[in-house]
């Protein structure tokens, strides 16, 4: 059982002016799961490294029960703290599951008999077992997140830190994780802390609510933390105003027989489909479900059976280069989609290559301020916080306005009020240039008036959802 | 055979053959790592592009030297089939080893810092990633309007943009997951160091020599 403890923290990173966390004074209880909230790029993630001992500081703010990270002998603190990344697949550093697991404990200097089983009770534990064997760069995100939360439960460690571990996960995988970490806390007195910015479903399982702004910290009572999360309720959630397409409606993109497979694995058996023009469809469906891969093959980037036509056309038979600036991808992973170093030269590069001449710099700078980027123009794009990057790539892509943008997760990591600001700039584009969307996002709360279609995946087949018009 | 080993036995024969003009010797080695990695299950395309590739520039190597250099004919069948040999002899022990049997064997056995073996092995496995990432920033780019070809250096410039943001969050991977540099580990896998390792080596060391002592004009 350890209780961490933050006394007068303050953080600034190098070459920076304004502290990202300005005397912070907190504690975390042990025992309890407590979840911080903020605005993204608002300190959550550093908050996290700096409890993990993962950024270089002298500070010694920062005690598990009276006791300093420094003071624990360095093979030991795994056993005290270890954290859960945003990023699923950059975390591992064996190739299996069981390896990994292996050599976490390993690590910890754990005798080697004891491993076989500690690797077999935290697979248990998470459900997991059956993807022992399995690579891990063939699983899909929600997996990961699942094998790095065994690898925690296998070391055993006190305070289990998370930062934004569902950010493109699945509500299923969301769900059984956040079930085992309610687990974790009230059954094995762990200290679990987690930094998220969507509120969605936490009701049942959070103690308290940490609110950062401002680079100041905030624990609210039981009573405003329940207050808090039934704004994010579950009922909000629900698309109420999705119809089902005309059949006699003619399809933009029409996928006949069209099946997809990744890794010898069916995602979508073969079916025909057919996604609609000046629409936006919104497309949900569980996590390594086939979303991103149907992405891929809309813009000939994976594999599929089947044919794919655009506007009547065999994708096929469509030049990679023309086919570009009418069906355009905004990437899942924003940094994919950047070629230069500053928002600004970014900027200018979409402007220059825009196949609409709609947009003008005095635009670009409006709409900078709507996203409160408009004083990060000089800034270097990898140095913005992820939901700050998001942002730059869904104006970059707008700016270039192809006939249908594919948008994968555009708004991952985005806090709410600059959800709101991206769904009011994606509507007012679209009716300025008639902009076809496709989009796969979790993230559902705030999107009722603006998607048209709901295409849900399940049961490896793709339904439209909603009444029929 | 223990992977440290094979690895020295590797380098030790390799460097001998690079100061010896033996070309019996090299057909030999040759030889012995054609049977070793059919015998080991090699596919035959590998196989193939193991034979060619040396064959290809080992034969241009000659022909030029045959035509511009005062060489004896002795000279050019070392050097051709020294070539074949390192290549034949690196594809036997790239083929046949595990890369994680290696790194635990180097740990354990040969004693090498576990940062470098693990380091080595988490930037490893990343490779089917960085060849992925290669594709998809390609296409990324286009969606914006920009052409990346293989010479571009803005290409290079987001993979290695890519490769050390992911080494920052693998380092930080590797602390949560209790890794610190230089601390002693237990290993739940052992990688055997046994005497027939050690005969292996000693034997095939012996008859290189022998061989080559013989094979000396």
């Amino acid at each position: 059982m350890v209780t961490v403890s933050i006394h007068n923290l303050t953080f600034t990173y190098p070459q920076q002016s304004r502290p990202v966390l300005n005397t912070v004074n907190a504690s975390f209880p042990a025992g309890q799961f407590s979840l911080i909230t903020g605005v993204s790029g608002g300190g959550k993630s550093t908050l996290l490294k700096l409890i993990a001992g993962l950024l270089p500081t002298d500070a010694t703010g920062i005690t598990f029960n009276d006791q300093s990270l420094t003071d624990i002998p360095a093979t030991q603190r795994s056993k005290t703290v270890a954290m859960l990344f945003q990023e699923p697949s950059t975390q591992f550093t064996m190739d299996t599951v069981a390896n990994e697991l292996q050599f976490a404990l390993e690590n910890q200097q754990v005798p080697a008999d004891e491993i076989p089983a500690r690797l077999t009770a935290a697979l248990d534990f998470i459900g997991i077992a059956a993807l022992r064997d399995r690579k891990l760069m063939h699983l899909s995100g929600g997996e990961q997140q699942k094998v790095a939360l065994a690898i925690i439960v296998a070391m055993d460690s006190a305070v289990i830190l998370l930062d934004e571990p569902f950010a493109s996960i699945d509500p299923a995988t969301r769900l059984v994780l956040l079930q085992r970490l309610a687990q974790l806390s009230r059954e094995r007195g762990k200290t679990v802390i987690l930094a998220d910015h969507d509120l969605s479903g936490y009701t049942d399982y959070v103690d308290r609510l940490t609110v950062l702004a401002d680079g100041h910290l905030t624990h609210l009572s039981p009573e405003a933390t329940q207050e808090r999360l039934a704004t994010f309720a579950p009922a909000q959630l629900r698309l109420q105003h999705v119809t089902v397409p005309d059949n006699d409606q003619p399809a933009l993109l029409q996928g006949t027989q069209l099946s997809l497979s990744a890794n010898g694995r069916t995602l979508v058996t073969p079916q025909d489909l057919g996604l609609f023009a000046h629409h936006t469809t919104l497309i949900t469906g569980p996590n390594g479900s086939g979303k991103s891969t149907l992405f891929r093959s809309l813009v000939k980037l994976g594999h599929y059976q089947g044919v794919i036509t655009y506007d009547g056309t065999d994708i096929h038979r469509l030049k990679r280069r023309p086919y570009a600036r009418q069906v355009a991808l905004m990437f899942q992973s924003a940094a994919t989609q950047f070629l230069n170093v500053t928002v600004d030269e970014e900027l200018t590069l979409s402007l220059k290559n825009s196949y609409a001449d709609h947009f003008t710099p005095a635009m670009v700078t409006q709409l900078l301020t709507e996203l409160n980027l408009d004083d990060r123009r000089e800034q270097i794009i990898y140095t913005l916080s992820s939901g700050q990057q998001k942002k730059l790539q869904l104006l970059c892509m707008l700016i270039m306005a192809p006939d249908v943008l594919l948008l994968d997760e555009p708004f991952k990591g985005l806090d709410y009020a600059s959800l709101q600001t991206a769904i009011q700039i994606l509507k007012r584009v679209q009716q300025d240039l008639d902009i076809t969307y496709i989009l796969v996002s979790h993230q559902l709360s705030g999107l009722d008036t603006f998607i048209d279609y709901h295409l849900q995946l399940a049961d490896q087949h793709l339904t439209y959802q909603g009444v029929r018009a | 055979m223990n992977p440290s080993l094979k690895l020295a036995l590797l380098v030790l024969v390799a460097l001998e053959i690079s100061f010896t003009h033996v070309w019996t010797v090299n057909v030999a080695l040759i030889v012995v790592s054609l049977i070793l990695m059919v015998w080991g299950h090699v596919a035959f395309k590998r196989l193939a592009m193991l034979t060619l590739i040396p064959a290809f520039f080992g034969g241009a190597l000659v022909w030029s030297l045959t035509l511009r250099g005062t060489a004896s004919s002795h000279f050019l069948l070392v050097i051709f089939t020294r070539m074949v040999a390192y290549v034949y002899m690196g594809g036997w022990f790239a083929q046949t080893t595990n890369p994680l049997t290696l790194t635990r064997s180097l740990e354990q056995n040969a004693k090498l810092p576990s940062k470098f073996a693990y380091g080595f092995l988490a930037a490893f496995n990343l490779m089917p990633k960085i060849q992925a990432e290669v594709a998809t920033i390609k296409a990324a780019a286009l969606m914006r309007g920009q052409v990346l070809h293989f010479w571009s250096p803005q290409l290079y410039f987001k993979v290695i943009l890519a490769a050390m943001n992911w080494s920052d969050q693998l380092a930080a991977a590797m602390t949560s997951h209790g890794f610190v540099e230089d601390a002693p580990r237990t290993h739940a896998t052992e990688i055997p160091l046994v005497t027939r390792d050690w005969i292996m080596l000693v034997g095939s060391l012996v008859l290189v020599q022998v061989g080559l002592f013989i094979g000396l004009p």
